[in-house]
C-alpha cells in the first residue's frame, strides 16, 4: 500500500520560522481561505516543571494571565476580544502552556499587543489572586466529580513514581490552597521570557508586514535566564502496579497505563498505529470484540499520548450490565497478546494507516487547528516531525506492531486502576418536587 | 471594511429538488481535498410516543448497523479503510447521517450515505445489542451530576410536552422498543420529501448533482403526517427540586420555558444572551460577577437562544459551585436575571455585543462540515441562504428598547424552575446538616 502524500497533505513547507534577537521563535503561515487570523503564544512550561508542594502553578498562572497588567486592566483582555468580535482561550498541559486569540483578519493586531504585554507585565494583585484561587478550586472539584477525571488522576499518580507527569495539571488541592501571589510571580518570572516562548500566527495576513509588526512589538522585551532543566527521569517499572479507587458509582471502570517512549522515538509510530488498530472505529479490534461480540463494555479506547518525556499508552473501558471488570480486563490482555504473538492482518495495518493519514488532512481545516499542530510539535520535538510523520507511519510493518505490543504492553510495565463502588450510589428516583 | 469580510467567505449555494422531493444543497469548497455530506431527515425525538420514548434515537443508532446490501462490519470496514467517517445522530428535531471523506473517495462516501439512509435492515441481534448498550449508557450518564440536573430541569419545565424527556428515552421505554417499531418509524419518516441533503467540499456541481440523482433515483416519496402536540406552557409559579448526590459541587439549573427559533425577538435575545450570560471570555454579567468577581465557579453561564428550535427552548442559567456557596450563587443568578428583565442595558453593552456577534459570525463557516450544517439549518428555519450577508443587519438594527422589551417579556425572575443536584437534602439543606438555604 502507499500513502497519498500529495501536495494536499499538511506540510510545513509554507511555514516560515523567524527567531528574534531576544530568542522569541515566530512561526507564520499565510492562509487566505477564510478572513481569519489565529494568534497563539506558547510557553515551554507546564506541570512537568513543577516541584513537590507547588503543583498546579503553571495552570494557575494561565488563569492569572487574564487578570490584568498595568496596560490591560482586569477584564480588559476579554472586553477587547468581545469588542473585536473574537474568541480567546488558553490551556495548560504537562509540557507547555498556550494562549490563543481568533479574530477576523481586519482587527487581529490587538492580540499581539496583549501577548507582548502580558508576557512580562502581569500584575499579581493579591485580591485578584485569592478570588481566582476559588475559581481554580472549583475547576479542580468539577474534575473530581467526573469518574474518569478522578480515575485518571489516581492512575497517573501510581504509574509515575518520580516524574512530575504523576501530578494533576490543575494541581493537588492542598498545593492550590496554599499558593501565594508572591510565589506565583516568581514562577512567572522564571518561565515567561521571549526565549522560552513561541509565537504561532496562521491565517489571512501578509507575512512580511506581520513580521515587521512582531519585531516592533516584541523585540523590546529582554530575554531572560534560561529556565532550569527538568532533571527527573522515571525509573523503569519492575512489575505490575494495581490500585482500586472507591467512588459512588455501581458502574466499574478500568484505566490501564503502560510506560511508552516519548514523541518521535522510533517506536512511537508503531505504538500510534497500534492504538488505532485496537480502538479507532467500529472495525477496530477491541470494539469488535468487546462492544460487538462480548458486549461487555459501553466503550473501550486505546491511545498512545505524545509528550516531551517518556509517556503512557492508555487503555480504558467502562463495563456494562452484569459483566465483571475482571472479564473486561482479561479480554484486553488476550487481544494484546494475540497481536504480540499472532500479529495484525495486512488489512488492519492498511486501514490504520489510512485512518491516520486522512485524519491528518481532515482535522486541519481551521486556522486554530493548524496553529495547535504547529505549536505543539515545535514545543515537543520540532517541525521536522510533521514533515516526516506520514512517511514514518507508512514504513511501519506488521512485525513492528507485534514487536512494540509485546515489548511495551506487557504485565510488568503496566499500572491497572479500577473505579469500583463505595456503596453510596443512590438511585435518584425520588418524588420530592416542591411547587409553591 | 467589516461587512466585506463575510462577503469574502460567502459561497454560492446550488439548490435542487429532485423529482422525488429530496432537497439537495451543494457548495463547492476546494480549499482542502475533502467532502462533507449531511443528510437530515426532519423527524426526531419530539415525535416519539410517550411509551416509546427513545425510538427516534434508537433508529439513528441502528442506521449504520446493517443494510440490505452490507453488514455492520462491512460498512465500518469500507469507510474506515479509506480513513473516512460515517456518523449517525439524532436529536429532538432531526436525524442526521453525515459522511466525511477525502475527495478521491467521494463515490464510496455518497453510496454509503444513501445505503444507510434508505436501506437499513435493523438486524434483530443489533436491535437487542443497541438497546442494552443504550441502557448502560443511561446508567453511566447518571453518574454525572450535571446530566442528572439537566434531565430533572427539562422534566419540570416541559411537563406534558415531549421535550420533557431525555431524547434517548427512559430505561423502561427503551426496553420496550422492538425491531418492528424501528422499521415502522423508518418507513414513515425516511422519505425523500422529508429529507435535506447538504454536500460541501472539493467537487464540481456538474458532477455531483448527476451522482446524487443516480444514487437516490429509486427512493420513493409518500405523503407524511406528523403527530401534533400542544405547545408547552410557561410556568406561572415556582418549581423547585433538590436531588441528593454525593459530590464535590452543586450543579444548579435555574430558568424557565424559552422561545422558538422563529420568534421575531430572536436577535434581540441573542444580544441579551451575550450581555447576560455568554459572549467572549467572562465579559457577560453572570460570569463576570459570579466567576470573575466572587470566585464562585469555574463554569457559569446563561442563555435563552441556545436551545431555541421548532419548539420553544429553555432559558437556562447554570452554575457549578461548592455547597457553601449555594445562597450566594442563587442570589447572584436571580439578581442578574431580575436586573436584565427590569433595567435597560447600556448603549455600550449593546454596541459591544453587536460587535461581538457580527465579528465572530465568520467563525461559523470555517469548515466544510460547518457550512453543510448551516445549509440544513437555514433550510429548516427558512432563514434564506443570504442569511450569511443579512445576519449582521439583523443584529445591528436591534435597539436598547428592543432588548429591554424582549427581556421583560421572556425572562421571569419570579416564576422559575430551580434544580440543584449534589450534596444537598431534598428539602434544600446541606447533607452535612450544618447550614440551610
Amino acid at each position: 500500500m502507499s500513502l497519498l502524500a500529495t501536495s494536499s497533505t499538511f506540510t510545513t513547507e509554507d511555514v516560515r520560522k523567524t527567531v528574534l534577537d531576544n530568542g522569541l521563535v515566530v512561526l507564520t503561515k499565510e492562509l487566505h481561505t477564510s478572513p481569519i487570523v489565529t494568534s497563539m503564544i506558547w510557553y515551554k512550561v507546564g506541570s512537568r516543571n513543577e516541584e513537590i508542594g507547588h503543583t498546579g502553578k503553571s495552570h494557575f498562572l494561565e488563569h492569572m494571565l487574564f487578570k490584568g497588567t498595568d496596560r490591560f486592566k482586569k477584564g480588559e483582555i476579554d472586553l477587547l476580544t468581545l469588542k473585536n468580535g473574537g474568541g480567546n482561550n488558553a490551556f495548560t498541559a504537562h509540557d507547555f502552556t498556550a494562549y490563543y486569540f481568533n479574530f477576523a483578519s481586519d482587527r487581529w493586531h490587538v492580540a499581539l499587543d496583549i501577548e507582548a504585554d502580558r508576557m512580562v507585565n502581569c500584575t499579581f494583585e493579591s485580591d485578584e489572586f485569592e478570588a481566582e484561587k476559588k475559581v481554580v478550586i472549583e475547576e479542580l472539584k468539577t474534575s473530581l466529580d467526573s469518574p474518569w477525571g478522578l480515575l485518571i488522576q489516581e492512575a497517573d499518580a501510581a504509574a509515575y513514581k518520580i516524574h512530575p507527569y504523576r501530578n494533576p495539571i490543575v494541581g493537588w488541592l492542598q498545593d492550590v490552597e496554599r499558593a501565594s501571589a508572591a510565589e506565583q510571580q516568581v514562577y512567572y518570572r522564571k518561565y515567561y521570557h521571549p526565549n522560552n516562548a513561541l509565537l504561532v500566527l496562521v491565517g489571512d495576513f501578509n507575512t512580511d508586514t506581520v513580521l515587521e509588526r512582531v519585531e516592533r512589538i516584541f523585540s523590546g522585551i529582554p530575554s531572560g535566564p534560561t529556565p532550569p532543566a527538568m532533571l527527573m527521569n522515571e525509573p523503569q517499572q519492575r512489575g505490575e502496579r494495581r490500585l482500586v479507587v472507591r467512588w459512588r458509582s455501581k458502574i466499574p471502570r478500568i484505566a490501564i497505563a503502560y510506560h511508552a517512549p516519548r514523541i518521535a522515538d522510533g517506536d512511537s509510530y508503531a505504538l500510534q498505529l497500534l492504538g488505532v488498530i485496537l480502538s479507532e472505529g467500529k472495525a477496530s479490534r477491541l470494539y469488535q470484540r468487546m462492544v460487538e461480540r462480548e458486549q461487555s463494555v459501553t466503550f473501550v479506547s486505546a491511545e498512545y499520548g505524545e509528550s516531551m518525556d517518556p509517556t503512557l499508552f492508555h487503555v480504558r473501558a467502562e463495563a456494562r450490565g452484569n459483566h465483571s471488570i475482571e472479564g473486561v480486563e482479561a479480554s484486553i490482555y488476550d487481544e494484546l497478546s494475540r497481536i504480540a504473538t499472532i500479529g495484525v492482518t495486512p488489512q488492519e495495518l492498511a486501514r490504520a494507516k489510512h485512518q491516520i493519514e486522512a485524519h491528518f488532512i481532515l482535522s486541519r481545516e481551521r486556522t486554530l487547528d493548524q496553529s495547535i499542530l504547529l505549536g505543539q510539535i515545535e514545543m515537543l520535538d520540532g517541525l521536522n516531525y510533521i514533515d516526516d510523520y506520514l512517511g514514518r507511519i507508512a514504513a511501519i510493518t506488521a512485525a513492528d506492531i507485534s514487536e512494540v505490543c509485546g515489548r511495551y504492553l506487557k504485565e510488568d510495565n503496566r499500572t491497572v486502576a479500577t473505579l469500583l463502588s463505595d456503596g453510596t450510589e443512590t438511585d435518584s428516583s425520588e418524588d420530592d418536587e416542591l411547587e409553591d | 471594511m467589516k461587512t466585506d469580510l463575510m462577503s469574502r467567505r460567502s459561497f454560492q449555494v446550488h439548490e435542487h429538488s429532485l423529482d422525488n422531493g429530496l432537497r439537495v444543497l451543494l457548495v463547492e469548497n476546494p480549499s482542502i481535498p475533502t467532502i462533507s455530506a449531511n443528510a437530515s431527515v426532519l423527524t426526531g425525538a419530539r415525535y416519539d410516543p410517550e411509551d416509546k420514548a427513545g425510538l427516534a434515537l434508537m433508529v439513528s443508532r441502528l442506521l449504520d448497523e446493517g443494510t440490505d446490501n452490507r453488514t455492520s462490519l462491512e460498512i465500518a470496514e469500507a469507510i474506515e479503510s479509506v480513513g473516512g467517517a460515517i456518523e449517525t445522530d439524532g436529536s429532538f428535531e432531526r436525524i442526521v447521517v453525515s459522511v466525511g471523506v477525502l475527495k478521491k473517495d467521494v463515490e464510496l462516501g455518497i453510496d454509503l450515505l444513501a445505503d444507510v439512509l434508505t436501506r437499513p435492515s435493523f438486524p434483530e441481534d443489533y436491535v437487542v445489542k443497541e438497546k442494552e448498550r443504550t441502557l448502560s449508557e443511561i446508567a453511566s450518564a447518571k453518574d454525572r451530576p450535571q446530566v442528572v440536573a439537566g434531565w430533572a430541569f427539562n422534566e419540570l419545565i416541559y411537563q406534558q410536552h415531549p421535550l420533557h424527556r431525555p431524547a434517548h428515552g427512559y430505561p423502561e421505554t427503551v426496553s420496550r422498543l422492538t425491531r418492528e417499531d424501528l422499521q415502522t418509524f423508518h418507513k414513515r419518516y425516511f422519505v425523500p420529501n422529508n429529507t435535506i441533503l447538504s454536500i460541501v467540499g472539493d467537487f464540481r456541481v456538474s458532477e455531483m448533482l448527476p451522482r446524487v440523482e443516480r444514487v437516490f433515483a429509486d427512493w420513493a416519496p409518500h405523503p407524511l403526517a406528523f403527530p401534533q402536540y400542544r405547545p408547552p406552557v410557561r410556568q406561572t409559579s415556582r418549581r423547585t427540586k433538590f436531588i441528593t448526590m454525593p459530590a464535590q459541587q452543586l450543579n444548579i439549573y435555574l430558568g424557565h420555558l424559552g422561545v422558538e427559533r422563529a420568534n421575531p425577538d430572536y436577535y434581540a435575545l441573542q444580544l441579551l444572551d451575550t450581555i447576560l450570560g455568554g459572549g467572549a471570555g467572562f465579559t457577560a454579567r453572570i460570569p463576570q460577577k459570579l466567576r470573575d468577581e466572587l470566585g464562585l465557579a469555574y463554569t457559569t453561564f446563561a442563555s435563552i437562544t441556545m436551545t431555541a428550535g421548532i419548539d420553544p427552548g429553555r432559558f437556562v442559567a447554570f452554575i457549578g459551585t461548592s455547597p457553601e456557596n449555594m445562597t450566594l450563587a442563587l442570589d447572584g443568578l436571580i439578581n442578574e436575571i431580575r436586573r436584565a428583565a427590569n433595567e435597560p442595558v447600556t448603549a455600550e453593552e449593546l454596541h459591544d455585543a453587536q460587535e461581538y456577534l457580527t465579528g465572530s459570525f465568520v467563525f461559523a463557516f470555517e469548515t466544510s462540515g460547518q457550512i453543510a450544517r448551516f445549509l440544513t439549518h437555514a433550510e429548516v428555519y427558512k432563514l434564506g441562504f443570504d442569511y450569511v450577508e443579512k445576519y449582521p443587519e439583523y443584529i445591528k438594527r436591534v435597539t436598547i428598547e428592543d432588548v429591554a422589551r424582549a427581556a421583560k417579556k421572556y425572562l421571569d425572575p419570579e416564576n422559575y424552575t430551580l434544580v440543584v443536584v449534589g450534596p444537598v437534602n431534598p428539602n434544600g439543606s446541606f447533607v452535612n446538616g450544618t447550614s440551610k438555604n
